[in-house]
């Protein structure tokens, strides 16, 4: 284990409004910790708009298209038509051969979104539930859709709502077992992990059964009151879609004593909504904020959770919550306006996740597949083979507790970088950059050079390209010595003016290769040599 | 609609590696992939990029075309006496003295006029023609990369392995060199400094003290443990050693050199170096000034050029290396015949370009450039060798590769020069049984060599022109067993072809000859 570090202390602790200077740099502080990899645009416009209008243009949520039909498997559905309220096949090895399709044009489809993020914190927020309401995919893709879905719709909207919503998620009463739990034979598991990980979170166990917030008398109580929820549609032939059911025959209609952690309330049958009444109960704890916001805090600030941190941080934002009833949005939009998160030391705190690291490279140069449907879900889908290799498999979080850097201490972010780790990292880099890219069927996902590179302030000028780079890609910027290698390579040694040259001959005459592939060969090797030095990892 | 394998295993419990990111445990290769006969195995070929374009009328004076020299590039033309004769139509720079001892020691060889078709004069396109070895836009490969491609061709999947620990080429500085640029991977491995592979090439970064910092120290550890290659490049540096005094510490070039050679003592594997020269782009104040020519920018980087490989080509033979290590300059163009008024020169067409070690004879490939009496706006010089066929005769001669195999890593009609050819005689290759004479320079200029074996017996070699006229005996004697070796004088042949014949009783051989110029 590596041992704490002893480091600077923050210079801000205060959840007060940021009023210090607001130039391109604080903007790509705010952009690449809220978005996939901000292009130099997006930086350029967060700086004019200022703080308060950045934030609040980031807090809005894009319009979202369904995952499509792009494998021959498919047949019930047409090739480029969304498939997620469409029946399957009765012959069951057609219907599995459906299910895989499905599944890939879904994990497709998730990549993609992460890859046309546009101007909004959405996809952030999304990964961030979907590491807190960890789940593994269920058997219908329906299913799962629903359940990214029910992120998407609640991914800056009021969190109790959203606990509420996804204790009945068939795809969240799959995974946790909800639908076998019932009053012949309960199951606890949902309901611990609904105290443990999603709500109020497990503290310090300080007596037999008792975890400081709740008690192994609560999740056996809890586990009553959400009795008599099954699934209803898997895999089926004539229903659309997968839908929870709810069974009074199998709902156990006794009295539920809570502990005194809930000040021993008393929850009655009320069948099909005892479930909110108990929801609603855990969240009049204020350790029920707390928990919330401390994840939101590692998510978008840092790992360090000190005292002062815990009084000050931690305590404002869960007033916030508490005090606008649970709506996300208000808590997130603080944070991101306050004194603490432009604090100095509170730059490049976190390690790119494996996702992260890959659309940081696409994102910010504007890199997208465009062929056909077929190809560019292909491309997204070896995306997320990458970010699997590298630890990450974007759909599946290795157990309902979510990745292991958001919460094992010591290492947290550190975790996503070992030796086989970084040097796949390097690898991806160089694919995309100097060995060609990811190649379907020999069309190419590769960073898209003179698309970047035209929109940075002033390309035809060597130092000023390097220095938009830097803003671009490194949180605490670069050594003046490593500017001057990235500069070398870019201009392959020569004097500044012959790039000026070359880029203006390219300008004058873009489509002629012999102009703009000596550009790409350049970019592409400086950009290389970036994305494998340390500040680039961070963010 | 075909689907790849890794599409087709895809499901949501488990995304697919993609096929480039599988498998990186050792694969035994194969050994049959390396046909290089054990001399050419242990060869290394060192290239020197003289970066920005070289003025190579500044560099390998064509004595016999001064006078109009004087008349195109009046402010910056070398004065007559100054410069270093080492032949009766040529001389160099007055700061080259290394590079002339090594001419006169039969350590360089010169190739005039060396270039392409339809010379593009863009730095950055024209770099990326003499890195990929090929004029049309047809490929993105580089010329070494095709080659080790034909090798290697799952390279970088499970490199490095236990039959290729070390790098197949070394770029010295920070920049991986689009000379070794595969299909899918990029043989070279960059190297700033050996004894410090974990250095900024390599992306060590200070730990400031923040949380971030706290990253950048962690991060240069993982980066430094992980560089396999750079374990192997640190152990060679220190197990090396150099031996040579002529080293100049302020000279980048010789410093980078000097590393290579340790790297080369140190045991280390890596078949081609890249090293670097900065500053050949000399559009103003080549010269010192119009009165003082021989000092100024473009003397400064020849002295360095030339002090530079002196020292490593004296320290190749003090380090008894000299037999494995060839080395060659390039730049992506020449400079413009007639000066600028800035002191300087625009970018141009053809040039000179240097082999050196240690088998090289005194041979000036190609003819001197003709220089006119009236300027020409932005005339360059024309190409009278195909820099394509260089390189397609280097892998040929040093890496002993098949004319066949040699000519598909090409996209034009490679034509052979036995530059290196001579090297081929070398300790090991010359015992085989089955060793042909050979001729060389070939084509020729003003003089050849021609190198057979014999056993005790009577030989005679003449000399034919392709009427069947007998031009000149070259031997006629009674010889001990050993290798022989004649010099003999061209300058009299007229341009053309010609056999040369040696009649023995072990074997008759017929050479072919092309004198290619006229003196």
């Amino acid at each position: 284990m590596r041992p704490e570090e002893t480091v600077e202390v923050p210079i801000s602790l205060s959840l007060a409004p940021y009023s210090g200077p607001w130039t391109k740099n604080e903007a790509a502080h705010l952009l690449r910790r809220t978005l996939f990899g901000p292009t130099f645009q997006q930086i350029n416009s967060a700086s004019e708009q200022g703080m308060d209008l950045s934030v609040d243009t980031l807090l809005t949520i894009p319009s979202f298209t369904e995952p499509l039909a792009f494998l021959p498997e498919e047949t019930v559905t047409p090739y480029g038509d969304s498939w997620v309220n469409n029946v399957y096949p009765t012959d069951s090895v057609l219907a599995q051969h459906h299910e895989n399709a499905r599944r890939d044009s879904l994990g497709a489809w998730l990549v993609q979104r992460i890859n046309q993020q546009g101007f909004s914190i959405h996809e952030k927020m999304c990964l961030f539930w979907h590491n807190h309401f960890s789940n593994q995919a269920s058997p219908d893709s329906r299913a799962t859709y629903d359940y990214f879905r029910l992120i998407q719709t609640h991914a800056l909207g009021n969190f109790k709502q959203f606990v509420k919503d996804m204790t009945v998620n068939p795809c969240m009463l799959y995974f946790l077992n909800g639908y076998q739990n019932n009053k012949f034979s309960p199951n606890e598991n949902f309901s611990r992990e609904l105290l443990e990980l999603f709500t109020i979170g497990k503290g310090p166990q300080i007596g037999e059964g008792d975890y400081t917030n709740y008690t192994e008398h609560d999740v056996l109580q809890g586990a009553k009151i959400f009795t008599g929820w099954t699934i209803n549609g898997y895999f089926s032939d004539t229903l659309t879609s997968v839908t929870a059911q709810f069974k009074s025959e199998l709902h156990d209609t006794s009295d539920k004593q809570l502990s005194s952690k809930f000040g021993n309330a008393l929850v009655v049958n009320s069948n099909e909504t005892e479930y909110e009444t108990f929801i609603d109960i855990i969240f009049n704890q204020e350790a029920t904020a707390k928990f919330i916001c401390r994840k939101i805090y590692r998510w978008f600030v840092n790992y360090d959770l000190t005292p002062t941190i815990e009084n000050v941080i931690i305590d404002g934002l869960a007033a916030e919550l508490r005090t606008n009833n649970y709506e996300i949005l208000p808590v997130i939009s603080k944070l991101l306006k306050s004194e603490h998160f432009y604090d100095i030391s509170m730059l490049g705190t976190i390690i790119k996740n494996p996702l992260e690291e890959i659309f940081s490279i696409f994102n910010s140069t504007s890199s997208f597949p465009d062929f056909d449907i077929n190809t560019d879900y292909r491309m997204y889908l070896t995306c997320g083979g990458i970010a699997a290799a590298l630890g990450m498999n974007g759909l599946v979080p290795p157990n309902v507790g979510g990745w292991a850097a958001y919460y094992q201490a010591p290492n947290y972010s550190k975790l996503w970088v070992n030796s086989s780790y970084i040097k796949l990292r390097f690898d991806f880099a160089s694919y995309v950059t100097i060995y060609g890219g990811i190649d379907i069927d020999g069309y190419k996902y590769v960073v898209n050079f003179l698309g970047f590179v035209n929109n940075l302030s002033i390309p035809s000028d060597a130092p000023q390209l390097i220095e938009d780079i830097v803003t671009i890609f490194c949180p605490k910027g670069l050594s003046l010595e490593k500017k001057i290698v990235l500069k070398a390579i870019l201009t392959n040694g020569l004097p500044d003016f012959e790039w000026t040259l070359q880029y203006n001959e390219y300008l004058a005459d873009p489509p002629n290769p012999a102009k703009s592939d000596p550009l790409k060969l350049r970019i592409g090797l400086t950009l290389n040599q970036l994305f494998k030095y340390p500040e680039f990892q961070t963010f | 609609m075909k689907r790849r394998l890794f599409v087709k295993n895809l499901t949501l419990s488990s995304f697919a590696v993609p096929f480039v990111f599988k498998d990186l445990k050792f694969e035994a290769v194969s050994k049959k992939l390396f046909d290089f006969s054990r001399s050419a195995e242990d060869r290394v070929l060192v290239l020197i990029r003289l970066n920005g374009g070289n003025d190579g009328l500044n560099t390998l004076i064509p004595l016999d075309q001064y006078d109009n020299l004087v008349l195109q590039r009046q402010n910056i033309i070398i004065p007559e006496q100054a410069i270093l004769p080492i032949s009766d139509t040529n001389g160099f720079h007055p700061t080259m003295t290394g590079m002339a001892g090594m001419f006169a020691s039969n350590n360089l060889a010169i190739i005039q006029n060396v270039g392409y078709p339809e010379q593009n004069r863009s730095h950055f396109r024209s770099m990326d023609i003499w890195t990929n070895g090929s004029v049309e836009q047809t490929t993105n490969t580089g010329w070494l990369g095709r080659y080790f491609d034909s090798k290697h061709p799952d390279f970088p999947n499970s490199y490095p392995n236990e039959d290729n620990p070390d790098p197949f080429a070394i770029s010295m500085g920070y920049e991986v060199s689009a000379t070794c640029q595969g299909l899918i991977g990029n043989f070279s491995h960059t190297v700033h400094d050996p004894f410090q592979t974990n250095s900024v090439g390599t992306g060590s970064a200070p730990n400031d003290g923040t949380y971030y910092g706290s990253h950048m120290e962690f991060l240069s550890t993982i980066i430094a443990q992980t560089n396999a290659y750079g374990s192997q490049v640190n152990s060679a540096a220190n197990n090396g050693s150099t031996l040579s005094q002529l080293y100049d510490e302020t000279n980048p070039l010789a410093v980078h050199l000097r590393f290579v050679a340790q790297m080369i003592s140190g045991g280390l594997k890596t078949k081609i170096y890249i090293v670097n020269i900065n500053g050949f782009d000399t559009h103003g104040s080549q010269v010192d000034s119009p009165e003082n020519t021989i000092a100024g920018d473009h003397a400064n980087l020849l002295k360095r050029l030339s002090d530079a490989i002196t020292a490593f080509q004296d320290d190749l033979n003090l380090l008894n290396l000299n037999h494995r290590v060839a080395g060659m300059t390039f730049s992506e163009f020449g400079r413009q015949i007639a000066s600028n008024s800035s002191d300087g020169t625009d970018h141009g067409d053809a040039a000179p370009l240097f082999l050196f070690g240690s088998c090289l004879s005194q041979t000036i490939l190609g003819s001197n450039p003709s220089i006119s009496d009236t300027i020409v706006d932005q005339a360059g010089i024309p190409m009278q060798i195909d820099f394509r066929d260089v390189y397609a005769s280097v892998i040929r001669d040093w890496f002993e590769v098949d004319e066949a195999n040699v000519q598909a890593l090409f996209e034009h009609d490679v034509t052979f020069y036995p530059i290196l050819r001579a090297c081929n005689l070398g300790i090991s290759d010359f015992s085989k049984i089955n060793f042909k004479a050979i001729v060389y320079p070939n084509p020729c200029v003003s003089h050849v060599t021609l190198k057979f074996l014999s056993k005790n017996e009577w030989v005679k070699a003449e000399i034919y022109d392709m009427q069947g006229r007998k031009i000149k005996t070259l031997v006629d004697s009674k010889l001990e067993p050993n290798q022989h070796q004649i010099n003999f004088d061209t300058k009299e042949l007229t341009i053309g072809n010609y056999q040369i014949y040696i009649q023995k009783s072990s074997g008759n051989e017929t050479l072919k000859l092309l004198k290619l110029t006229q003196n």
